[in-house]
Order: structure tokens, then C-alpha cells, then sequence
């Protein structure tokens, strides 16, 4: 409807629709916040699926990442090689995945992927203690966090390994009803 | 726990465990054969690439397990894929159940998954976008582990490819297979890069135009033309909804700012507006619009003055905005619209579908957020944190917010047992004393406004004899409501003085506690920057919808009024909170808030409401002068002499609306019986919830045994393996884990290149396991040792 615009052709836009939570114009809007990230990177033109990625640095100082103490994490939890380069497609995920329409389901394993640290596909207490010192800009001190994080790992470690597994972290979210407003970003 | 429920087999949790992923950043990319290293990775092929299903080998048909025929390049440090790979051999499988029995039920439900991907019953696949996804990074992967693992193992690239293949073949097949609605939801929900996804589909929509490649092409492509074209429609109509949202814009600010907490204040706001254009419109469109054409004949008109707008009094006491301003007539030759009966039938609907409604949202309200709520240090770490909020300021001050709650926390645990009979009794005393005081308050300020009330009436009564301009009679009428709203002032500031002595642990009880003790607190705003305060501005709302309830009876319009009110109160509330306000100090629960809200809307609120206009309608005479119901001897008896007309006129088809009042409504056996079974169900519910309690709770000791048993097979096998090398070496025994990690260094020298990733330092997993990694040396030994021995056997 309308077809006006030339940044993509409309099997394009489609793909885009089917395959995310957004809608053609939504998408076309994002597609104007990457470009004003780097005017000169980015392409007006992407009926080609130019390849171009941006790097982490300029994805953060978005005004919807700039504040968040975790901003770092989920730029790299989205980005294909892990070090926060996204393409325009890797963006339109992240945005999606961080909307309010996407499952609880798909939420809690990328918040999973955020708080993984160190990527070992479990949250150990090194996860936790380095969450922590995100969340209180590091004026617990040292003994509190590790106090902190113990208590956390009896709470929430259901097999008893003292770290929390997918499926801890899954149980866990199941009885946090807030978890799916409070993991979401607006753009 | 999704998937626990959907699949019951394949848990990608215990799938994904990490002894099995090593290989997780392109860091390593030099140590190792990585086929996924490549820019144009198979999947990406397009269109004409893509081969159906039969024309590819399967791997099945290729009769030899790929081990067999590459053992020279099998390292037994490499990455144990084996759970993924499918099972040929009989031995093979003997051994890769027995070393991966350490994993448990974990990798054995992955094998029967692979093994039998046709049998899933689940028609949609998450699992299957699971294993296509890997985790920790976005690599495209089969199997979590990689195709690495298969790499490692000494598989070639195509072998990988084609195992890639066939793993994504199942999906399309089984998104093919889908409705396209149904399709799209699945896609959306697939945990793969955006770029797979698209792939993905790419091949599902080949699959289908090639499938109906034989039949007619012009009517396939029209019907695909207008499904498309429908989608997007439906689209832009989800969006055009989308901006035409009542304040979707403030709302969104509103959250971003001030959390979710305060939203929910704005949105119970909003559902109340909502609520009351409802009614409204009902009322109406149902008694309004048929009086207006035909208004009634009053008598003894009054003037305008200015102060009706106060009083609500007055002149508009003969206009539709009161009951009075309604007649009995019918109205109308052919048909006949009979404004008795429209009048309380309206009113009997519309707020029977109120109680429906708030019944309805109260209940999945209830069911979504009222779980066993999480709180603690696991909760406040991992879930609490409000990624939408973007302020700074904000931000900082819910750090803040979050430190003090977690020392808090951390003080309470370490004090809150050690609380003596004599403090424990301290505080008992001083609960009950506040309770004492705003019970006494409350009931105090009811009876003087009772006595005031009477007052009053003898007052009028008696001044009708004398001279009282009429003025000042109305301008009296002030008096009653002047003096309620003081004490709603007066009140509250004493309650919230209580309140600071008493101090609840417990934010969640604090605001039961102010909600309960007084209906319409208003809070001393603290000294300083005072916060929005919640729980008093909801109690405003309710307290307000209460009385327009309560005088929708007697007033029809008066919804009108409430939606004036309501769009008026979200703009100023707006602009003091902006103004004035900071973000809350605790990160508030807003969806359990929320649930409360509603809670308390209906139950006293809209059941005390409900009670009231019953008593009303049911025992009360109705005014004789004015009214639709003038004459009557209660409101009820309108129904009854419109039964029995019916009943006179025997038309047949009236008669079984005939036969329903006379007994569903008028006997008493009928709601004996309804009474009596709704208890039945009540307490089979109540049994059935008793019994998943108890099923939740062996289920998690279940899960504890499990990670029990899976620590103490790994100690076994351990020490089994040790056992073996020690006769078979004659060698000391090994004692200690670094030593099997320089056993295996003597068989590959280059085993710590290769596994750079595996945590060197012996990890603790638990108070009782050995380290997992270990483990997984073992295992390998394990299999290694087992082939020996299979291959002496030949």
C-alpha cells in the first residue's frame, strides 16, 4: 500500500514482517535510526542487502541503549561474531526480540544470553557478581557481593551445581510476571 | 518450562549443557577446523540450490558410522558431539549411551529427538529452532557444540553440510506443513539470526510455489496476490489501531521515565475510561435517546441559576441527567418501546456485564501475575531490572533504589530471627494500637456524618415553612458533601501518621495495609520531593467509579460525567507528575499492582455498589410523582406486571419468557440448586489446586535428586577410570585430576591447543561433584577405551 519508498523492495519489507514483530512502517523507521547512527556507512538503498555492520561503540550511544548498565551485552548477545557488530539485520532482531510482542519464551533466552558473561552457557557466580556491580555501579562492597550472589545461587539453583542453568533461569523467570514489561525496550 | 510442557522430551536446557560446547569465539578460529567460518555458509544458497529432501542421501543410508572410517582423525579431546549424531551401530550406541549416561536424561532425550524427528507430535518447532540456533553466539549451527564438533571428529565439510541440510529440511517440511498464519508465528518465534529466518522462509514459500507448480499458475498466483495483499491490509490496520490509541504516546514517556509501577496507574486509568464510555453509550442509547423523543410532561419548572453546576441540583433535576426526568410512558404506536421496563433492564445489564467483565480480567489477571512470586536476591538481580527505562536520572536513582534494598535485605537476614519475645511483643502492641486508632477514626467520622445527615433532613423539613430563598436552600445542600470531603481530608493525614510508626517489612503488605485501613487516603506528601504515590491515587479512581455506580441508578447519565472527570484527571495527574514527582524508591511489582487494583474495584467497590442498587430495586418504594417507576410499589413490580400481561395475552411465543420468571427468578428452589452446585465445583478446584501443589513440589525435589545423582555418577565413573588405568598401566595410582590431565597429554601432546576454552583451574561445581570437565575427559577415555576393546573383539 503505498509504495513510495525505495529503501526495499516489498518482497523486502514482507520478509521483514513475517520474520520479526514489526510492522512495514516500523521497520522502515528503524531502518532510519541505523542510518542516522552513520550517515556515511549506511546505505538509503537496501534492496541489494548491502553488507555493512556497525560497531558496537556507535550502537550504544543510542538514546534507548546509552543508559542501560547492560548495554554492552546486548548489543554482543545479537551480533553474529559476539563482538557487537550488527548488521541491519542483527539490529532489527535485537529491537524485536526487545519488543513487547516478542514470547516470553524467546525473552528469557536472550536475557539468559545477556547475563551470561562469559558465554559458557551458564550464569556462575562470576556472572552474578559482575551483574551486580553493573547494577550497583560498584559501591557494594566486595564481601556484600559475594554474599549477595551466594544467597542468589541457593535461590534460584534447582540442581544443585551452584550455577544456574537454562532451565533455573527459565523457573525463575516463570514466577517473575513483570519479566515481560520490564524486558523491553521501546523504539 | 515451556517446552518441558510441549515436548517432554527434549529440553534445550539440559541439552545445551555446558560440557558439550566448547568452541564458542571466532578467536579461535586458527586452532581448529571450523566449516562455519566461511562467508557463504550452505543454507544461504539460494533458491535453486535447494534440493528436495529424497534427491539428498540421507545420512542413515550411508551404512557405515562415520567414525569407522576416520578414526585416524578422531581426537579424543575433541568436542563430544556424540549425543547428536545418529545412531548406526549398535555398539556404538551401547557406548555412547554408557559414556554419556553421566548427562543423564539430558542427551538421551537429544538422541531420540534426532533419531526420530518425524514422530514429534508438537506441529511447530521451537526445539528444532533450537539445535538450528546456537547459543552463546549467532553462528549458524546445527548443534550446539558446532559443527565443529562434527569437524573435530574428522567429518568432512559436506558431511556437516549435509547434516545442516537435513536438519533445516525437517523444519521447512514442517512449516510447509503449517497454515501460513500459523507459519508466520513460527518463524517469528524461531530463535535464529534474522538472516536464517529469512532463509527459512525463502525455502518454505519455494516449497509451496513448487508444490503448486502443477497446478493452474494464473489462479495460484491471484490467490497468492490477495493473501498477500490482506496481510497486509491487516497490517496497516494493526498500525493505524496502533496510532490511534487513546495517549499511546504520553503513556509510553510516562514508562520510560517513572517505571512500571506508575504506569500501571495510568493504565488502570485508562481501563476505567474505557469502562465508562461503555456504559454510557449503553445508557444512552437505550433510555436517553428514547425519552429525548418524547419528553415527558413536568411540572413546575425551574430556572436556571448559576449554581446548578455546583449542586447538580435544581434545574437539572427535571432534565435526562436525573431518574426524575424520565417518564412511564411508552413510547411509541407499533412497535412500543415501554420506558419502564427500558429503563431497568438497561440498567440491570449493564452492570450484570460489568461484573462479568471485572470477573473476567480479575481472574486472568490473577491467573498471569499472581504465581508464587518470586522476591529475593535472584529475583532483584536477574529479573527486577526495567530495561525500558532510559532517563538518567531515573536509572541512577533505581541503582540506588536497588543497593539499598539488596543491604537491606542482607541486614534483615542477619537480624530478623534474632528478634526477642519482648521485641516480637513491642511490636504486636503497637499494631494493634494503630489498628485500634483508625478503626476508632473511621467509624467515628461515619457516625457524625450519619447524624449530620439526619440533621440536616430535620433542617430542610422544618425551613420549608419559612421564608428561605430558594438560593440559599440550594447553596445548603453544599453543606453535606463540603463536610465529607474535610474529613476525607482530615482522615488520611492522621492514617499516614500511623503509618510512619508502624513500619512492615514487607512493601507488598504496606500498601494492603494502607488500602485497608481507610477507603481514600491521601498521604502527607514527606518533606522533600515527594513521590507518586500509587496506592492513594488508585484508591481516588475506585472511590470515584464506587459512587458513580452507586448513582448510575439514579442517575443515567452520570457515566458522562465520570469520563469528563477521568480525561481530565489523567492530564493534571500528568502534569504533577512530571512537575513534581520522582521515580519510585522501590521497584514497584506493577503487574501483581495491577492485579490488586482490579481486585479491590470489584470486590468492595462494585459489590458494595451492586448491593446497594439491588436493595434499592428490590424492597424500596419508588418516588411517586416523578420517574418511570411512579405508581409502583417497589422497581421489581414493573417486571412482574409486564409477566403478567404476557401471561394474559398467552402469546405463544412469549411464553417461555413467561415460564422463565415464574421459575428460574421468582421460586427459590432454582438458586438453592445453582447455589449448591457452584459450592460442589468450588471445592473440586480448590482439591485439584491442592494436589499440583503437592506435584510441584515433589517434582522440584525431583529435579534436586537429578543433579544428585548426576554428580555422583560422575564421581563413578571416575573412579572407575582410574581404576582401569591403574591395571592397565601398572602404574601408581592416580589420584588427583591434574594427573589424567597429563595422562592424556602424554597421548596428545597438542591437547591443550585445542581445547583453550576448557577452564584449566578444577572448577567446584557443587559441594559434592567432581569438575564437570573432568568429566568429560573421562568420558572421552571412556569411549576411546570401549572402541579398543571393540575393535580387539573383531
Amino acid at each position: 500500500m503505498g509504495n513510495k519508498q525505495t529503501i526495499f523492495t516489498d518482497e523486502q519489507l514482507d520478509a521483514y514482517q513475517d520474520c520479526t514483530f514489526f510492522t512495514r512502517k516500523e521497520i522502515l523507521r528503524l531502518h532510519g535510526r541505523y542510518h542516522e547512527l552513520a550517515p556515511h556507512l549506511v546505505p538509503m538503498d537496501y534492496t541489494n542487502d548491502p553488507d555493512v555492520k556497525l560497531p558496537l561503540a556507535l550502537i550504544v550511544n543510542m538514546p534507548e541503549l546509552k543508559e542501560n548498565p547492560f548495554r554492552s551485552r546486548i548489543v554482543e548477545s545479537f551480533s553474529e561474531d559476539g563482538e557487537g557488530n550488527l548488521c541491519f539485520n542483527d539490529f532489527v532482531d535485537m529491537f524485536s526480540v526487545l519488543s513487547e510482542m516478542a514470547p516470553r519464551e524467546l525473552k528469557a533466552i536472550y536475557a539468559f544470553k545477556i547475563y551470561d558473561f562469559n558465554t559458557d552457557n551458564f550464569i556462575c557466580k562470576e556472572d552474578l557478581e559482575k551483574t551486580l556491580n553493573k547494577l550497583t555501579r560498584e559501591e557494594l562492597t566486595p564481601e556484600e557481593v559475594t554474599l549477595v550472589c551466594e544467597k542468589a545461587i541457593e535461590e534460584a539453583d534447582l540442581d544443585g551445581d551452584s550455577k544456574l542453568s537454562f532451565a533455573d533461569f527459565e523457573n525463575m523467570i516463570s514466577r517473575a510476571p513483570d519479566f515481560l514489561s520490564t524486558f523491553h525496550i521501546r523504539i | 518450562m515451556s517446552h518441558y510442557n510441549r515436548e517432554g522430551l527434549f529440553n534445550p536446557a539440559y541439552h545445551d549443557s555446558g560440557t558439550l560446547e566448547i568452541d564458542r569465539s571466532s578467536s579461535r578460529k586458527s586452532d581448529h577446523y571450523n566449516p562455519y567460518d566461511r562467508d557463504t555458509e550452505p543454507w544461504q544458497r539460494g533458491v535453486a540450490d535447494w534440493a528436495p529432501p529424497e534427491a539428498l542421501p540421507p545420512y542413515n543410508e550411508q551404512g557405515r558410522y562415520p567414525w569407522d572410517s576416520r578414526e585416524e582423525n578422531w581426537r579424543p579431546t575433541d568436542n563430544m558431539a556424540m549425543d547428536l549424531l545418529p545412531q548406526q551401530n549398535d555398539s556404538l550406541r551401547w557406548q555412547h549411551n554408557h559414556g554419556s549416561v553421566n548427562y543423564g536424561y539430558q542427551t538421551d532425550s537429544a538422541v531420540d529427538y534426532i533419531t526420530a524427528p518425524q514422530e514429534q507430535q508438537a506441529p511447530w518447532t521451537p526445539h528444532m529452532g533450537e539445535t538450528l540456533r546456537q547459543r552463546g553466539t549467532r553462528k549458524m549451527s546445527l548443534f550446539p557444540g558446532g559443527g565443529v564438533a562434527l569437524g573435530r571428529l574428522g567429518m568432512t565439510e559436506e558431511d556437516v553440510r549435509d547434516e545442516i541440510e537435513s536438519g533445516e529440511q525437517d523444519l521447512v517440511k514442517e512449516l510447509f506443513a503449517m497454515s501460513s498464519r500459523d507459519q508466520i508465528q513460527a518463524i517469528r518465534v524461531l530463535q535464529m539470526s534474522l538472516q536464517n529466518k529469512r532463509d527459512i522462509r525463502r525455502q518454505v514459500l519455494a516449497c509451496k510455489s513448487s508444490k503448486r507448480g502443477l497446478k493452474l499458475t494464473c489462479l495460484t498466483d491471484c490467490t497468492d496476490q490477495v493473501s498477500r495483499s490482506f496481510r497486509r491490509f491487516g497490517a496497516n490496520l494493526v498500525s493505524v489501531r496502533q496510532a490511534m490509541t487513546l495517549w499511546r504516546g504520553t503513556m509510553k514517556e510516562i514508562g520510560g521515565k517513572f517505571g512500571t509501577g506508575v504506569l500501571s496507574y495510568f493504565v488502570f486509568l485508562k481501563w476505567l475510561l474505557m469502562f465508562n464510555i461503555f456504559s454510557f453509550l449503553v445508557n444512552f442509547g437505550f433510555i436517553t435517546v428514547p425519552q429525548l423523543v418524547q419528553l415527558p410532561n413536568i411540572t413546575d419548572q425551574m430556572d436556571f441559576k448559576g449554581l446548578e453546576l455546583l449542586t447538580g441540583a435544581g434545574y437539572f433535576n427535571q432534565t435526562v441527567l436525573y431518574y426524575g426526568g424520565y417518564s412511564n410512558e411508552t413510547i411509541g404506536t407499533q412497535p412500543t418501546y415501554d420506558m419502564q421496563l427500558a429503563y431497568f433492564f438497561t440498567i440491570a445489564a449493564y452492570l450484570v456485564l460489568c461484573g462479568f467483565s471485572l470477573i473476567y480480567s480479575m481472574a486472568r489477571s490473577f491467573q498471569k501475575n499472581f504465581v508464587l512470586s518470586a522476591s529475593g536476591n535472584a529475583w532483584c538481580l536477574l529479573c527486577s531490572w526495567d530495561f525500558s527505562v532510559t532517563n538518567e536520572k531515573a536509572i541512577r536513582q533505581r541503582k540506588n533504589n536497588l543497593r539499598i534494598q539488596l543491604k537491606e535485605s542482607l541486614s534483615e537476614k542477619s537480624q530478623g530471627d534474632h528478634m526477642t519475645m519482648s521485641e516480637k511483643f513491642k511490636q504486636f502492641g503497637i499494631h494493634l494500637g494503630t489498628w485500634l486508632i483508625s478503626t476508632g477514626l473511621a467509624v467515628a467520622s461515619c457516625t457524625a456524618i450519619y447524624f449530620l445527615c439526619l440533621d440536616y433532613l430535620e433542617a430542610i423539613n422544618n425551613s420549608e415553612s419559612q421564608d428561605f430563598s430558594s438560593l440559599l436552600k440550594q447553596a445548603s445542600t453544599l453543606l453535606l458533601p463540603f463536610v465529607v470531603s474535610l474529613i476525607n481530608l482530615v482522615i488520611p493525614l492522621l492514617y499516614s501518621l500511623l503509618n510512619k510508626i508502624e513500619k512492615y517489612s514487607n512493601p507488598r503488605t504496606q500498601i494492603y495495609v494502607i488500602i485497608l485501613s481507610v477507603i481514600g487516603t491521601k498521604c502527607l506528601p514527606s518533606l522533600g520531593v515527594p513521590e507518586f504515590d500509587i496506592a492513594r491515587n488508585v484508591l481516588d479512581l475506585i472511590y470515584a467509579q464506587t459512587l458513580a455506580w452507586i448513582g448510575i441508578y439514579f442517575s443515567p447519565l452520570l457515566p458522562a460525567l465520570q469520563m469528563i472527570k477521568l480525561f481530565i484527571t489523567f492530564y493534571l495527574k500528568k502534569v504533577s507528575l512530571y512537575q513534581n514527582c520522582q521515580p519510585p524508591r522501590r521497584s514497584g511489582r506493577a503487574a501483581q499492582m495491577q492485579t490488586i487494583f482490579i481486585a479491590l474495584l470489584f470486590f468492595p467497590s462494585f459489590v458494595g455498589a451492586m448491593s446497594m442498587v439491588a436493595y434499592t430495586v428490590w424492597s424500596l418504594k419508588p418516588s411517586k410523582d416523578c420517574g418511570p417507576f411512579q405508581g409502583l410499589s417497589t422497581t421489581f413490580e414493573a417486571v412482574a406486571l409486564w409477566m403478567e400481561r404476557l401471561n394474559i395475552q398467552n402469546l405463544p411465543e412469549s411464553m417461555w419468557a413467561v415460564w422463565i420468571y415464574n421459575n428460574m427468578i421468582k421460586s427459590e428452589l432454582f438458586f438453592y440448586l445453582i447455589s449448591l452446585i457452584i459450592l460442589v465445583l468450588i471445592y473440586f478446584f480448590w482439591q485439584v489446586t491442592q494436589g499440583r501443589k503437592l506435584l510441584i513440589s515433589i517434582l522440584r525435589e525431583q529435579i534436586i535428586n537429578e543433579g544428585k545423582d548426576k554428580a555422583f555418577l560422575l564421581g563413578k565413573l571416575q573412579k572407575l577410570q582410574k581404576a582401569k588405568q591403574t591395571t592397565a598401566s601398572s602404574q601408581p595410582a592416580y589420584t588427583q585430576m591434574p594427573q589424567s590431565y597429563d595422562r592424556i597429554q602424554e597421548i596428545e601432546p597438542d591437547y591443550e591447543q585445542s581445547l583453550p576454552s576448557m577452564p584449566r583451574t578444577a572448577e567446584a561445581t557443587g559441594p559434592n561433584g567432581p569438575p564437570i570437565t573432568s568429566a568429560l575427559i573421562q568420558a572421552m577415555l571412556a569411549r576411546r577405551q570401549a572402541e579398543e576393546d571393540e575393535e580387539e573383539g573383531y
